[in-house]
């Protein structure tokens, strides 16, 4: 006898409950309090238990049992998988290419190409000496210590995923920024994107993809970090000041002139802030995506979990935060020289 | 000089709102300004407005902040679109063009000037000023000449290659308006140009503008708040109140016959020996006999007139235009314009 039978006899289910009546696996919950003999009916109202589907499940049998939830949407996504993965395959199969090749160049060019190109790059976008002097001592160190493949492998994961971020980012940011509607809708997905616990997203793609594709890894990475370009390139656009976008349509500005003449020039500083942001997120990421092969010193960190190597798990722990610091002040310089050429 | 019509707006109407279509009904049949936000939750922006403006001449609308001057200025080149009503340029609806005739008019027929300047922050002097060019297609290297030719007559010489946010205030209007000549258009917008530059160097501008229009001849519709700087541009004025005209006409007339107390208000801050001119108090008749005192422009403001005679109530001026004598002015007539207008002029402003 159990608490909402009353319920179902009073909205005349009884029948239906009783066709339910089936063996199946009982939880350890179940089992314990069969045990115990403990199945009776709460004395008072202080007990009252929620009327949860398993409490429902007590008192009539054909009720469904919440691990029936979790386990439909697992039928579910196993159901359409295949389809699913029949046309994202293809769709996504760039991505590994991308990032092998990507990997596959970065480990394959001498270091001393390698490092000067990275400093001649950091040079270009900031134009400061100090910089390049910080850059090249932090890779030095990392390549010193043997790191430098680790390293290697992370930076180019990064550049992949967050060059396909902003490619993929800045046109959504622009068409959500035009129209109302497709901003009204992208907002709570990208709320959903920036919330989800990272390791989440691992789940379904693992379903999708096999393990050994690089695009597993690249994908989760471009769902985490997409977001703050999208976001900020709508905010950039909108916040473009109305007198100039007045000013452009007074000199009979076609929309397209607008965009390029105007509104992404304008929103700049706001879609290199974006930049920089994605860039820090798929640092983020590819430390997690670790976990499904992702290559770099995520695979340290997480031998360093494993084998509770504390050395190797703090030496590249370290050495991600140099990664991250050289990432962020070389972004964050490119975007104040940005900043200093558009003054108001 | 024939002045023909350059643009012409006709019964033009303009409410905001979510239906202004039905709006339109009620203040057609009369309802005013304040019962529409009430009632029918609209904003009047324009009522019934009649304005022809000429070719070659300035037109300065003026009206306080709300009076719905800046929104008829951006009806001109549909920057807005009005609820009823019709804009002729050149005896041709501007409301029937499509979007592309109607980009070609903003390319080629008017050109803006605006109060918060709104030049390209990240563009140098020189691709700013040449804006509508390189709008129509052209590269730096083709407008080049144009924009440097400009820059230099709005007195930007060597400053082509700075940022905006380099210039001060008055500079960057300056670029502002030679974006407009450069653009060779025979229309200029100017929307409340000079209101954000500080009083020096707004009578600066002023005076620029006013030789730039002397060479050039463009007819330039020009919204300002303020009553002195409308009377010095003007050879129309269209005075707006909440979103109707008042009264326009010849801004000298509408000083000395102001039609309603509102423009009475306005005028009675205002030093009439220096917006007053010769030509509009003098008399016509001119007598031989007379002993003038010596010649003054018709051009001349009374303030003039008034330090050449010393103070001496008894003198007569003769009036010349170009050489030639037209009139007569005495002090006595003189002293007359100066007295203010709602004792001059109660029957007009008897409800003050």
């Amino acid at each position: 006898m159990a608490t909402y039978d009353s319920l179902f006899s009073a909205l005349g289910l009884k029948e239906w409950c009783a066709e339910g009546k089936s063996d199946g696996p009982m939880s350890m919950a179940d089992l314990l309090a069969k045990t115990k003999g403990s199945d009776a009916e709460p004395e008072s109202l202080w007990d009252l238990p929620f009327p949860s589907m398993d409490t429902l499940n007590e008192s009539c049998a054909a009720f469904p049992q919440s691990r029936e939830l979790t386990k439909g949407l697992e039928q579910g996504f196993l159901a359409i998988k295949d389809n699913l993965s029949l046309v994202l395959d293809p769709l996504t199969q760039p991505l590994s290419w991308f990032l092998d090749s990507a990997l596959y160049g970065m480990l394959n060019t001498p270091w001393w190409i390698v490092i000067p190109l990275m400093l001649a790059i950091v040079f270009v976008v900031t134009k400061s000496w100090k910089l390049v002097l910080f850059v090249g001592v932090s890779i030095g160190l990392l390549a010193f210590i043997d790191y430098y493949e680790y390293a290697m492998q992370t930076l180019a994961i990064i550049f992949v995923c967050a060059f396909l971020c902003v490619l993929l980012g800045v046109p959504i940011g622009i068409a959500m920024a035009r129209s109302n509607t497709l901003q009204r809708i992208m907002i709570p997905v990208l709320d959903m994107l920036q919330t989800l616990p990272p390791f989440v997203y691992l789940i379904p793609l693992i379903f999708l993809f096999s393990v050994t594709e690089s695009k597993l890894y690249g994908i989760a990475i471009i769902l985490y970090a997409i977001v703050p370009v999208v976001r900020l390139t709508n905010l950039g656009i909108r916040l473009v000041d109305k007198d100039v976008i007045e000013a452009a349509d007074a000199f009979g500005m076609t929309p397209r002139q607008k965009l390029f003449k105007v509104q992404i020039p304008l929103a700049l500083p706001n879609i290199m802030a974006g930049v920089n942001q994605t860039i820090m997120m798929s640092l983020a990421m590819v430390v997690i995506a670790s976990l499904v092969s992702a290559p770099g010193l995520g695979v340290l960190v997480l031998r360093g979990i494993r084998n509770l190597e504390l050395g190797v798990g703090l030496v590249s722990g370290l050495g991600i935060v140099i990664l991250a610091v050289i990432l962020d002040r070389v972004t964050k310089a490119s975007l104040a020289r940005i900043n200093a050429s558009q003054k108001q | 000089m024939a002045n023909d019509i350059k643009i012409s707006i006709k019964n033009l109407y303009k409410i905001f709102g979510p239906t202004p279509d039905v709006a339109l009904e009620y203040v057609k049949r009369g309802m005013n300004k304040a019962d529409l936000l009430d009632q029918q939750n609209h904003v009047l922006g324009l009522r019934d407005i009649n304005v022809d403006i000429l070719d070659g001449k300035i037109t300065v609308i003026m009206g306080l902040s709300g009076s719905g001057k800046s929104t008829l200025i951006r009806h001109l080149n549909r920057l807005i679109e009005p609820t009823a009503g019709e804009i002729r340029l050149n005896g041709k609806d501007v409301l029937e063009l499509n979007e592309e005739e109607l980009r070609q008019l903003r390319r080629e027929q008017m050109s803006m000037v605006f109060q918060k300047f709104a030049l390209l922050p990240h563009k140098t002097v020189l691709e700013n000023a040449g804006m509508a060019l390189n709008i129509r297609g052209s590269t730096v290297a083709d407008f080049e000449k144009e924009a440097v030719k400009w820059l230099a007559r709005v007195g930007l010489e060597g400053n082509e290659n700075q940022y905006p946010h380099q210039l001060s205030g008055g500079m960057q209007q300056r670029v502002g308006i030679a974006r407009a000549l450069v653009s060779n258009s025979p229309i200029m917008l100017m929307d409340e140009a000079f209101s954000a530059l500080d009083p020096l160097i707004r009578s600066d501008m002023q005076d620029l503008l006013l030789e730039l229009q002397d060479e050039l001849q463009k007819t330039i519709v020009f919204i300002t708040h303020d009553l002195d700087e409308a009377l010095k541009l003007s050879d129309h004025l269209v005075i707006l109140k909440d979103g109707e005209v008042v009264q326009q006409g010849d801004p000298q007339d509408i000083l000395l016959h102001p039609n309603d107390p509102y423009i009475v208000a306005f005028i009675n801050d205002i030093n009439r020996a220096r917006v007053l001119r010769v030509r509009s108090v003098m008399s016509r008749n001119l007598d031989e006999d007379t002993d003038y005192a010596g010649d003054v422009s018709e051009k001349d403001n009374l303030e003039a007139v008034l330090s050449r005679s010393g103070g001496d109530t008894n003198l007569t001026f003769r009036v010349v235009r170009n050489g030639e004598a037209v009139g007569s002015l005495s002090m006595k007539e003189l002293t007359r314009a100066l007295v203010p207008t709602n004792a001059s002029t109660a029957s007009n402003a008897s409800k003050n």
